[in-house]
Formats: C-alpha cells, structure tokens, sequence
C-alpha cells in the first residue's frame, strides 16, 4: 500500500522520479476509487507545500512551473483509477488572458496551483474579449474571477472587462482579482478589482481567503 | 544660441556617454533603451509602424520636436515583411493575425525538443539550418521550391532592412541630431534555450532533468551569441550593445548561478574587451541576481531597473559601479498624473540621480499607452530638479582603440570543406577563401537572429 506522507513528501521535493515510481505502482495495484481520490490529496497536499515554499523564499517560479508538470502528469496516471466521482471543489474560478495579450505562462502557474488546492477552475485561454468573460460568467456563475497579463495594454483591456461584467450586472456577485507584470496598487484601483499580484501562490491565498 | 544638428548629437551623446561613465554632465540624460510612445506619436498604427518605414521615422521625427530633451531614441526591430517572406511563427503582428491596433509579440513554444541537446551541441550551424528553422518558417514546410525561394527572398529582405536601419539612424543623427540607445544586441544563452528553442517551460524542466546538457548548450551558444552581437554592434563604439534579460526573474540564485550567468558573464567580458559598453535591462525582479554585474569592470554596464525591482536598492547595491537607468513605472505613465511624475523626478533627482550614473526612463521602456502630458511632465521635472552643472557643455568621448576580441567563425561548411570539395584551388587561395568564410559568418550569424 502506498504511503501517503512519502508521496506528499516527495511532490513537495519536486522528486519526479519517486513520485511517478510511486504512482506507477499504486495505479498498478488495481486500487479503489476512494484509495484513489486519498492519493490525489496526498499530490495536492504535496503541491500546497510547494506553495509555502514559494511564499517562504525557498522555492522560485522555476519550481512552481516544474510542480506543476508534476501534478499533471500525476493525474494523468491516475486518470484511469479516479473514476467518475470527483473530489468536492471548494471554489470555481474563470480564468483568462485580457484582450490584446498572448502571454500565459503566469496564468498558467496560477491555474495549475488553484486546481491544486481544490479550485475548479475555467481558463479561456489567451486574448479574451471582455465578452468572453461575461458569457463565461453567466454560464458558470463563478466565485471569483481572475485576470491576467503581461502587456501594459492589458491594463485597459482588464478595466475594459470590468466595465463589461459591472454593465451585464455581474460585478456584484464575484470576486475579480488581476495578475501579472504590469499590476500594481495604482492599477488595481483603477481597473476596479478586488486585488491584485505578481505572484501565483499568493493569488491563490487570497482566493482561499475570499471562499472562507 | 539655436544648436544645429551637429552639436545637439555631441552635447546629447556626451551627456549619455558621462552618465554611463558614470560621471556627471550638465544634466541627468533622459535615455529610455526603448522608447514606444516614440513610434506611434504621429498617429499611425501599430500595423504602419511594422510594415512602414517611413511612418515609423516620421513618427519619431515628430516626437523629437515635441520633446527635444530627449537624449536618444531606440524603436523595435520588427519589420514585418522580414517576417512574412519565412512566415515566421515566433511573432504575431498587428495587421496580419492581429488587429492593425495590437501589439506584436513574442509566441514562445516548443520548438527545439528534450532530446534534441546533442544536435544543437554537437553541430549548432546543421541544427538551426537542419532542425530548428524549419519549425520557425511556415514557408520551409510549402514543398523545396517554396522553401528555397523564401530563403533567397529573406536574403534579400535582410538587405533591404539593414538599409532601413542604418537610413533611419542617420536621418535622426544627421537631421535631428538624435542618438542611439543602442546598436546590436543579443541575449543571454539560456535565454536562446528558454525563448525560442525550448521555451521557458521546457528550459525550466530541462534544468531539474538534463542539467548537464543545458549547461553544456549554453557554453557552446557563448561565441554564438558574442559573435552575432559584435556583428550588428556600432563600428565607431560610440553607442552600447543592449541586452534583454527574459528569464532571470523565473529562476532562483542556484539556478542563475548554474545555469545563467557563467555563460552571459563570458559574453559581457568578451564585448566588454572589445572595447563595447553593455545596456542590460534587467527584466523583471533582478535583486536576487544583481550582485554578480559587480564582477564586471567599474563603469562598463548600463543597469536598466524594472519597475518589479527597487531603484534605490540598485543604487545601493550596484550604482556605485554601473550606471543605473529607469525610475518611472509603467503605470505611472499610463494611468499617472502629471504631478505624479514630478514628484517622482524630483525625489529620483535627489537620491539616485544626485552624483551622476544615473539615467532617467521607464521601466526598460516609455510604454504605448503613455499620456503625452506625463512624458513632457517627466522632462520638465528633469530641466527643474536634473541640472548638474548649466554651464558644462558635454561632449562625446573618444572612442576605445581596442579591436574586438577574435573568435572562432562560425559557419556550415568551413572553408577547407569547400576547397576539398573544389579539389583545390589554381590561383591565390584567400582571394577565394575571405570571401567565402565572411558570407558563411553572415549568414551562420542570420540564423541565430530568429533564436529570440
């Protein structure tokens, strides 16, 4: 039986070789679904070590990126033992690049690591129109909403969505927070979000803050 | 007294060139290495600024009578019809996949595979031409014809762009008395890796699963890249070489320091003992990196600080021996007032600005989005708070009688191949040999051009 301290231990040392031997072997054990779903939150666990890490100075983004090709590829051998009974989500997020903006590595890192502590989250993808947030909006109802970009422009672009989701009367319901290179204090106010950062792992503590 | 070109090129250059010295004119320069509101300050759009030379220069042309106190001017290297000729899938470009309105970009994938290292190190000409450039080029994989005759249409290309360039320089110097920033640059090579060869993610992988490859592709990328920078650098040394910094901000020390900086710092001696000073815009948070400029000789680097870093830590921690450049962030010109900026200049003035070394800019640029009245608010700061001495009248220095530092050339198919190939040669052998290695250089040097 595998030891779940071990493997938390071991994605939270970016041990790649130990946690997919790990991993291998229990998918190959013929495991439960419940044994499974254990084994998802020990790797979940492991990942919001990783985070602290990174909030304490030890890690950098380099291991967050890498942590997070750990995840998945610990999920994907653990697909075929999940089964169809998903673990409970503690939030739902719509995610995206603003308009203008092809940049998602640091969208990317956020996402990987709010999947990580129990966020179901819908990412648009890159150069989203305000209306592709809105629309996303209404179809999910999403607690928060997280924008990101790299571009000065996008700026305008985040305040431009703002606008959109305040015109369509959705503003009120969600919590928006922005990420990325060109967010600051200033901007934040300016673009009438709930918070800002330039850092993935604290986006995602304030997310949990706001679900809590 | 109304200056002529002439002298207004002089006294902006001498003012440039003593803050790099780190030494004090008659006042704090106002030296952005990229200037962007600069390029669309005529009204065009993105989409004329890439594919119309003349607009571009018109644009800044308009900007310099608008802000005269601007000591040098540097716009983007992006021609699009470069790009069209290979359709080129590094960048996306107003007016073609993007609105004539947005931005060009860099689209960074994984072009170059994991295990893909030993062809790179082994043969770094064969891989590029073999391996890596039929990725970038949407034209190489349209059939031989369509392959070769894009390749021919890029040579050409490339002449009509060096003759853009060097046009656009000299109508500034010549009619606006207007300076570079810059002239050629390069980037460090593990950010060849993680731009355009295995992207960050990859790179990033590749550190923690095959650490000895990339070291070793970074080491074989050193002359590379110290080559190609010395190739498009200015002949007279009168301008730095600029070097963008992409990736240090994602890595951590131990990483910089494996991976990053032995490679980079090679290259900074080698253009730095050719006589060249080096314009680094350090992207991002550089603190936890920024103590190893200080290996460097005193006075040989230009410091751009981001606005992630802390300006007066830099000019703590590095200032006393590089020049530092920036102060101004993004969102301050774009979402700033006036008074803002004036508060700001005044304050950078009297700290970092106080004894020399220090040049006013943006955040490593002035941003598209930038008002108007916060780039003239930020020029009258400087001619209310940046005066050193009114009376001094800058001048440019003499330029450096160091050669450049001889490295190997770079090439496909060396000289003795050729001649082998030839069965020897009946007359004067480097009649035909020069030739044939200086137009293998160049293009060795045109295929690293696309590697960021």
């Amino acid at each position: 039986m595998i030891d779940l301290k071990v493997l938390t231990e071991a994605v939270e040392g970016l041990e790649e070789d130990k946690v997919l031997e790990l991993l291998n072997e229990f998918v190959n054990s013929n495991p439960s679904e419940r044994e499974a779903q254990d084994v998802v939150s020990a790797c979940q666990q492991g990942m919001a070590k990783v985070g602290e890490l990174f909030e304490s100075g030890e890690y950098f983004i380099g291991d967050l990126i890498f942590a997070g090709e750990l995840l998945t590829q610990a999920l994907d051998i653990l697909k075929p033992v999940i089964g169809s009974g998903s673990s409970v989500k503690v939030g739902k997020i719509v995610l995206g690049t603003v308009e203008g903006d092809l940049h998602d590595i640091g969208k990317n890192i956020f996402r990987s690591m709010a999947e990580a502590a129990g966020f179901e989250v819908y990412d648009l993808g890159i150069d989203q129109k305000p209306q592709a947030f809105v629309a996303k909006v209404q179809e999910i109802q999403p607690d928060i909403v997280g924008m990101s970009g790299v571009l000065t422009l996008a700026l305008e672009s985040m305040k431009k969505t703002v606008d959109e989701l305040s015109n369509a009367g959705l503003r009120d319901n969600i919590k928006i927070i922005i990420g990325g290179n060109p967010v600051t204090e200033q901007a934040c106010q300016y673009i009438g979000a709930d918070a800002y950062t330039t850092n993935a792992a604290e986006g995602v503590k304030i997310c949990r803050n706001w679900i809590q | 007294m109304v200056l002529d070109a002439k002298q207004l090129f002089e006294q902006r250059l001498g003012r440039y060139q003593a803050a790099i010295a780190l030494e004090t004119a008659d006042r704090i320069p106002i030296a952005p290495p990229m200037n962007y509101l600069a390029e669309i300050y005529s009204g065009s759009n993105h989409q004329q600024n890439v594919y119309d030379p003349e607009k571009l220069l018109a644009a800044e042309m308009a900007f310099i009578e608008a802000f005269p106190e601007t000591d040098v001017l540097r716009s983007n290297r992006i021609w699009g019809p470069m790009c069209d000729v290979l359709d080129l899938r590094t960048y996306s470009l107003p007016g073609r996949e993007l609105p004539p309105t947005g931005q060009f970009q860099f689209r960074e994938e994984e072009y170059m595979k994991a295990d893909e290292y030993d062809l790179l190190i082994n043969n770094p000409a064969e891989f590029m031409i073999g391996t890596l450039i039929p990725r970038l080029f949407g034209e190489m994989g349209k059939g031989s014809s369509r392959s070769h005759f894009a390749l021919l249409k890029a040579g050409l290309a490339q002449g009509m762009r060096n003759e853009i360039l060097r046009n656009r320089n000299y109508q500034l110097e010549t009619r606006c008395g207007m300076p570079q920033a810059g002239l050629g640059g390069f980037i460090a090579p593990f950010d060849v890796l993680a731009d355009a060869l295995r992207g960050l993610k990859g790179a990033l992988l590749d550190t923690y699963r095959q650490p000895d490859k990339v070291i070793e592709a970074c080491q074989v990328l050193t002359p590379i890249m110290a080559r190609f920078a010395l190739a498009g650098a200015d002949p007279l040394k009168r301008y730095p070489i600029v070097v963008p910094t992409h990736k240090p901000c994602f890595l951590s020390p131990k990483q910089f320091d494996t991976f990053y900086w032995p490679s980079f710092k090679a290259i900074l001696e080698i253009l730095i003992s050719s006589g060249y000073k080096v314009r680094i815009l350090l992207e991002g948070d550089w603190s936890r990196h920024w103590h190893h400029l200080l290996e460097l000789p005193k006075g040989s680097l230009i410091c751009d600080i981001d606005d992630k870093s802390d300006i007066f830590q830099a000019k703590e921690e590095i200032g006393h021996h590089h020049c530092i450049a920036g102060g101004i962030s993004n969102t301050m010109f774009i979402i700033g007032n006036p008074s803002d900026i004036d508060e700001r200049v005044k304050l950078l003035c009297e700290t970092v600005g106080k004894n020399g070394g220090f040049i006013l800019s943006g955040a490593c640029l002035i941003p598209y989005e930038t008002k108007p009245e916060n780039y003239k608010a930020m020029v009258d700061a400087v001619m209310k708070y940046g005066w050193y001495d009114k009376d001094f009248e800058p001048k440019p220095k003499q330029a450096p009688t160091v050669e450049n530092v001889r490295l190997p050339k770079g090439c496909l198919t060396p000289w003795e191949v050729k001649k082998e190939e030839l069965g020897g040669v009946l007359g004067e052998e480097d009649l035909i040999r020069i030739p044939w290695e200086t137009i293998e250089e160049m293009a060795f040097n045109w295929l690293w051009s696309w590697s960021w």
